[in-house]
């Protein structure tokens, strides 16, 4: 039995799923789901589709080389059973699994980790550039607590001081 | 047209020093589908059953191009995939062991439409074609081109598949 993979969306295909499509030159095409057929059927191209693994493989936005993928790499040699070879395998899966998903976890992690500084950035700009639009700039030098609170450490230092010599 | 050639092969050049050998949708295939995409624009198979007058190609060396169903010996709506059918040559080769207008029997080896396999998934094929057999059922020809279906070791045609080239 052999867990095949999905032509158009990469995604596993289990024994009695989907549908294969046999070119005249005897090239399978298996998709796991009448969703990949049709897509399939209206010749869109994975790598521009990007719900697809094509797409995020070659965007970067999933990992794309590393060593967990080569255990479930295709292998056309048979293996000969050995229980406790079997028995190993089955414990390692476990293993491999969690360490793949680590590492995907961290590799999302490190392509998202100057976004919020970056959003804060962009608000702040566009704070400052359009509050005209909310308030009118009259109002807000009467009032100024609706502007960003900028450097006020130095105005209590000051008044500080004044108390002292009071 | 050209720009845009220029770039799609530079986007295929990018593809492939990143995917490297570790995606399971090699680059070669991408090229395959185009190809196959411009022989569907020009061809679509009718994907319904194989009754009377379905056109069929004959993929063996008997002789026969082209031959029409005209007796499905299965099933109440027509014949389906590995289905035994009657046919009547419309085209033949000169010279071959097969003359136009006579009637064989053929084991229908592709068929456009979706056949449920044993395990619950579907196969279903590029055309419709038909290896010509005699009433013992064994192939006329001497060779099968294209891939054919393993359910024909079910329906007891091994000569078949012996022949084929490809086994789908």
């Amino acid at each position: 039995m052999r867990l095949e993979k999905c032509w158009f969306c990469s995604s596993t295909v289990y024994p009695g799923h989907g549908i294969q499509f046999v070119r005249n030159d005897a090239k399978i095409f298996r998709f796991c789901r009448s969703k990949c057929h049709k897509n399939f059927k209206m010749k869109r191209n994975p790598r521009k589709v990007k719900w697809t693994k094509a797409y995020r493989r070659l965007h970067g936005k999933d990992m794309t080389q590393d060593s967990t993928f080569e255990f479930e790499r295709k292998r056309n040699r048979p293996e000969r059973y050995d229980r406790n070879v079997t028995e190993n395998t089955l414990k390692a899966i476990k293993k491999i699994d969690k360490i793949r998903v680590d590492r995907e976890e961290r590799h999302i992690a490190k392509r998202m980790k100057g976004n919020k500084a970056k959003e804060q950035r962009e608000a702040t700009k566009e704070l400052e550039q359009s509050i005209h639009m909310v308030k009118a700039p009259s109002v807000l030098f009467k009032e100024p607590s609706l502007t960003l609170p900028t450097k006020v450490k130095v105005l209590q230092k000051q008044s500080e001081e004044n108390r002292m010599e009071e | 047209m050209a720009a845009s050639s220029s770039s799609s092969r530079l986007v295929r050049a990018v593809g492939r020093s990143l995917f490297s050998g570790l995606c399971n949708n090699a680059d070669g295939l991408m090229r395959s589908t185009h190809k196959m995409m411009c022989n569907h624009l020009l061809f679509q198979q009718q994907r319904t059953f194989i009754q009377m007058r379905t056109s069929l190609k004959v993929v063996d060396n008997s002789g026969a191009k082209r031959v029409a169903c005209i007796q499905a010996l299965k099933g109440k709506k027509g014949a389906r995939l590995g289905d035994t059918i009657v046919c009547s040559v419309k085209e033949a080769q000169p010279g071959g062991k097969v003359k136009k207008g006579e009637v064989h029997y053929g084991v229908v080896v592709r068929a456009a439409m979706p056949r449920g396999r044993c395990d619950g998934s579907e196969v279903k094929f590029d055309d419709n074609a038909v290896v010509l057999i005699n009433k013992h059922g064994e192939p006329i020809g001497t060779r099968v081109f294209g891939p054919v279906p393993h359910e024909l070791r079910k329906k007891k045609h091994v000569k078949i598949l012996s022949l084929a080239e490809h086994i789908a």
